[in-house]
């Protein structure tokens, strides 16, 4: 029986990421949210163990701020959770998070299918993943659509840019997955309260063994708005006229 | 050591990586190194398009995957040391060079926008940061300097007759105990969008499959190529991920963009930034989009569709 991992982060929701009047992004009343294909990856591990039998324990590397993301990640199935914290984990690049993950996973849990999403939201570097695996030295198969579990093999079917790849590799492996693996359950009040009993590992960076070397030099953020001056139509006959009549004026249609 | 690295796992790819990294290796005054599985034919080629020296990769068993490579060449550029590889940023391409930067305990920018070399010789690179809404500025601290780039972002490089380069083919990759027991190629969609001066672009807003034939009459009355959001393509699979636009799939650039049932997520409109004309019709007056476009209806698809129809018709 399959012993599963899956790796969540969590993230500043886009949606409140608005630029200041400098042009810096303002973070100060960012909302934070569970990455939103981690939600995939935590749904397929939790899918894999109702087929399978074994255990989903799920995986975190953040500042101590993160107990919420614990929570909301247990609150999907997993029946327990590694929350890696300090402070000094807020603005990690994928070389550090996946030498964390590594060390810690290698330790202490016991792994068969490590899943990751495909990308996180906020960076949205795809590297955490594969980088995990090559640290690990396990096979790394990327951007899933579909799993099982054959005699002791994952296979795997998963998206290349000329169609599709149907991949077999021995466990222990890891795999990312796309967002159309799955649809990702929406816990419910039951469930909710179910994650408040579930066992959390704290690990602190002094539990650590090695230093985890910035080496991404981060040289500044700027907004990238995409903000127009809207015309706003309504529905009725006369909007509909003048909607189109407004776009006939700037030339970009042949016909008319 | 020095020199300029580039790999790509598709010929065109190779091509635009050939005019990126020509153009880094000439203003840092050192040689260009393409990657490439093929033959003495291939490299002659990549010679002749800029690249001073080829490394070939042979053949792989027919059930190998590319990533087989991997090992191969993050040892390769461990010997080398080169200041700077670079990596197409296909499906493929994007885990293999996270994958050989984790080898090579150096770091990767992914899905760079921007490449400049400041005057300490270093790239400063831009990338995309919360679906698109920021832009981030980074350099690397450790060699090689790793990026993936996105497809179309350089011109293929073109045939300069007498370049002279060397060619060395590599041994084979070791199996790596993952198998490729199936491939299929993928439906071949209608039209180029990343081309097109007009788009209409279909979101979750429209109820069913079936529903998509009004987008397309739409399309039809506007000369234009259907495109969609990644639910469309990638959940409901109505259309095939070469007709979506955004952050994970394609850039446009069109004249006219018009958005029918799209809420504007921003992982979705960084894919239309370069649009001359975004338009939009969505029933929600709150719905982001309209914070982004130029002309906007509020206002049911189904009843606003079939009047612009008539409308664009006359
Ligand atoms: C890392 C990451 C990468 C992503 N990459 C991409 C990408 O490349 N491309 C992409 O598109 N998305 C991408 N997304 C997803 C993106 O965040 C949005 O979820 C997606 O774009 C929403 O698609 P949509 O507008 O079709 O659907 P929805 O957000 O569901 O919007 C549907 C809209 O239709 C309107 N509507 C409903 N009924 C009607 C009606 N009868 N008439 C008119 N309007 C109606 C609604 O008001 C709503 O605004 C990505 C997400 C993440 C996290
Ligand atoms: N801080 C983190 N803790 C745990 N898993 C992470 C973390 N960051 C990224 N991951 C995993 O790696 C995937 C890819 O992230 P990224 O490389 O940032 O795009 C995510 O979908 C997660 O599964």
């Amino acid at each position: 029986m399959p012993n599963i991992v899956c790796c969540f982060k969590w993230v500043v929701d886009e949606a409140y990421i608005k630029p200041s009047s400098s042009g810096k992004i303002d973070l100060e009343w960012a909302e934070y949210k569970l990455s939103d294909y981690d939600r995939n990856a935590i749904e397929e591990a939790v899918r894999l163990q109702e087929i399978y039998g074994g255990g989903v324990t799920a995986v975190t590397v953040a500042s101590s701020d993160a107990t919420k993301g614990i929570k909301d990640a247990l609150s999907r199935g997993p029946e327990k959770a590694y929350f890696i914290n300090d402070d000094q984990f807020e603005n990690l690049e994928p070389s550090q998070t996946s030498a964390i993950l590594a060390q810690v996973i290698a330790d202490q849990i016991d792994y068969d299918v490590i899943i990751c999403g495909e990308g996180s939201s906020d960076m949205y570097s795809q590297q955490v993943g594969p980088r995990l695996a090559e640290k690990l030295g396990i096979p790394c198969i990327a951007f899933v659509n579909q799993l099982s579990i054959e005699d002791k093999q994952i296979i795997a079917e998963r998206k290349t840019d000329e169609g599709m790849e149907v991949i077999s590799a021995p466990m222990p492996v890891l795999v990312t997955v796309l967002p159309d693996i799955n649809n990702p359950r929406v816990p419910g009040l039951k469930d909710t309260l179910a994650a408040s009993k579930k066992p959390v590992i704290n690990i602190e960076l002094e539990d650590l063994a090695s230093e985890y070397k910035r080496l991404l030099i981060d040289k500044g953020l700027k907004a990238a708005s995409i903000e127009r001056n809207c015309t706003h139509f309504g529905a009725g006959p006369e909007d509909i006229k003048a909607f189109v009549e407004a776009i006939r004026k700037t030339g970009v249609i042949d016909r008319g | 050591m020095s020199g300029v690295w580039i790999y790509a796992d598709k010929y065109e790819q190779v091509f635009e990586l050939l005019t990126a990294g020509r153009g880094l290796a000439d203003s840092l005054g050192t040689k260009l190194t393409a990657l490439v599985s093929g033959d003495n034919d291939t490299a002659q080629d990549l010679i002749a398009r800029g690249a001073d020296e080829v490394l070939l990769f042979p053949p792989l068993a027919e059930d190998q995957p590319v990533q087989d490579y991997v090992p191969l060449m993050a040892d390769e550029a461990r010997e080398a040391d080169p200041d700077i590889f670079l990596i197409a940023a296909s499906l493929k391409g994007k885990e293999m060079g996270a994958r050989i930067a984790a080898r090579l305990d150096t770091a990767l920018c992914s899905e760079c926008i921007t490449m400049n070399i400041d005057d300490k010789g270093k790239l400063q690179m831009e990338r995309l940061m919360y679906g698109g809404s920021a832009i981030q500025t980074v350099s690397i601290n450790s060699r090689p300097q790793m990026a993936t780039i996105p497809p179309r972002a350089y011109e293929p490089a073109q045939v300069i007759d007498s370049r002279q380069g060397s060619v060395r083919t590599l041994k084979k990759p070791e199996p790596s105990g993952m198998k490729v027991i199936d491939r299929k190629g993928k439906a071949q969609s209608s039209g180029d969008i990343s081309a097109a001066r007009v788009i209409v672009c279909a979101g979750r807003g429209l109820e069913k499959q079936e529903d998509l034939d009004l987008v397309r009459e739409l399309a039809g009355v506007l000369g234009a190529e259907v495109a969609c959001t990644r639910p469309i393509s990638e959940e409901k699979h109505w259309m095939t991920e070469e007709s979506c636009i955004g952050l994970s799939a394609k850039e446009v650039k069109p004249a006219l963009y018009l958005g029918i049932g799209v809420s504007g997520q921003i992982q979705h409109l960084v894919g239309i930034r370069e649009a001359g004309i975004i338009c939009a019709v969505n029933s929600d007056e709150n719905a982001p989009i309209f914070e982004s476009a130029d002309y906007g209806i509020t206002g049911d698809l189904y009843k606003i569709v079939p009047a612009l129809i008539e409308e664009f018709k006359k």
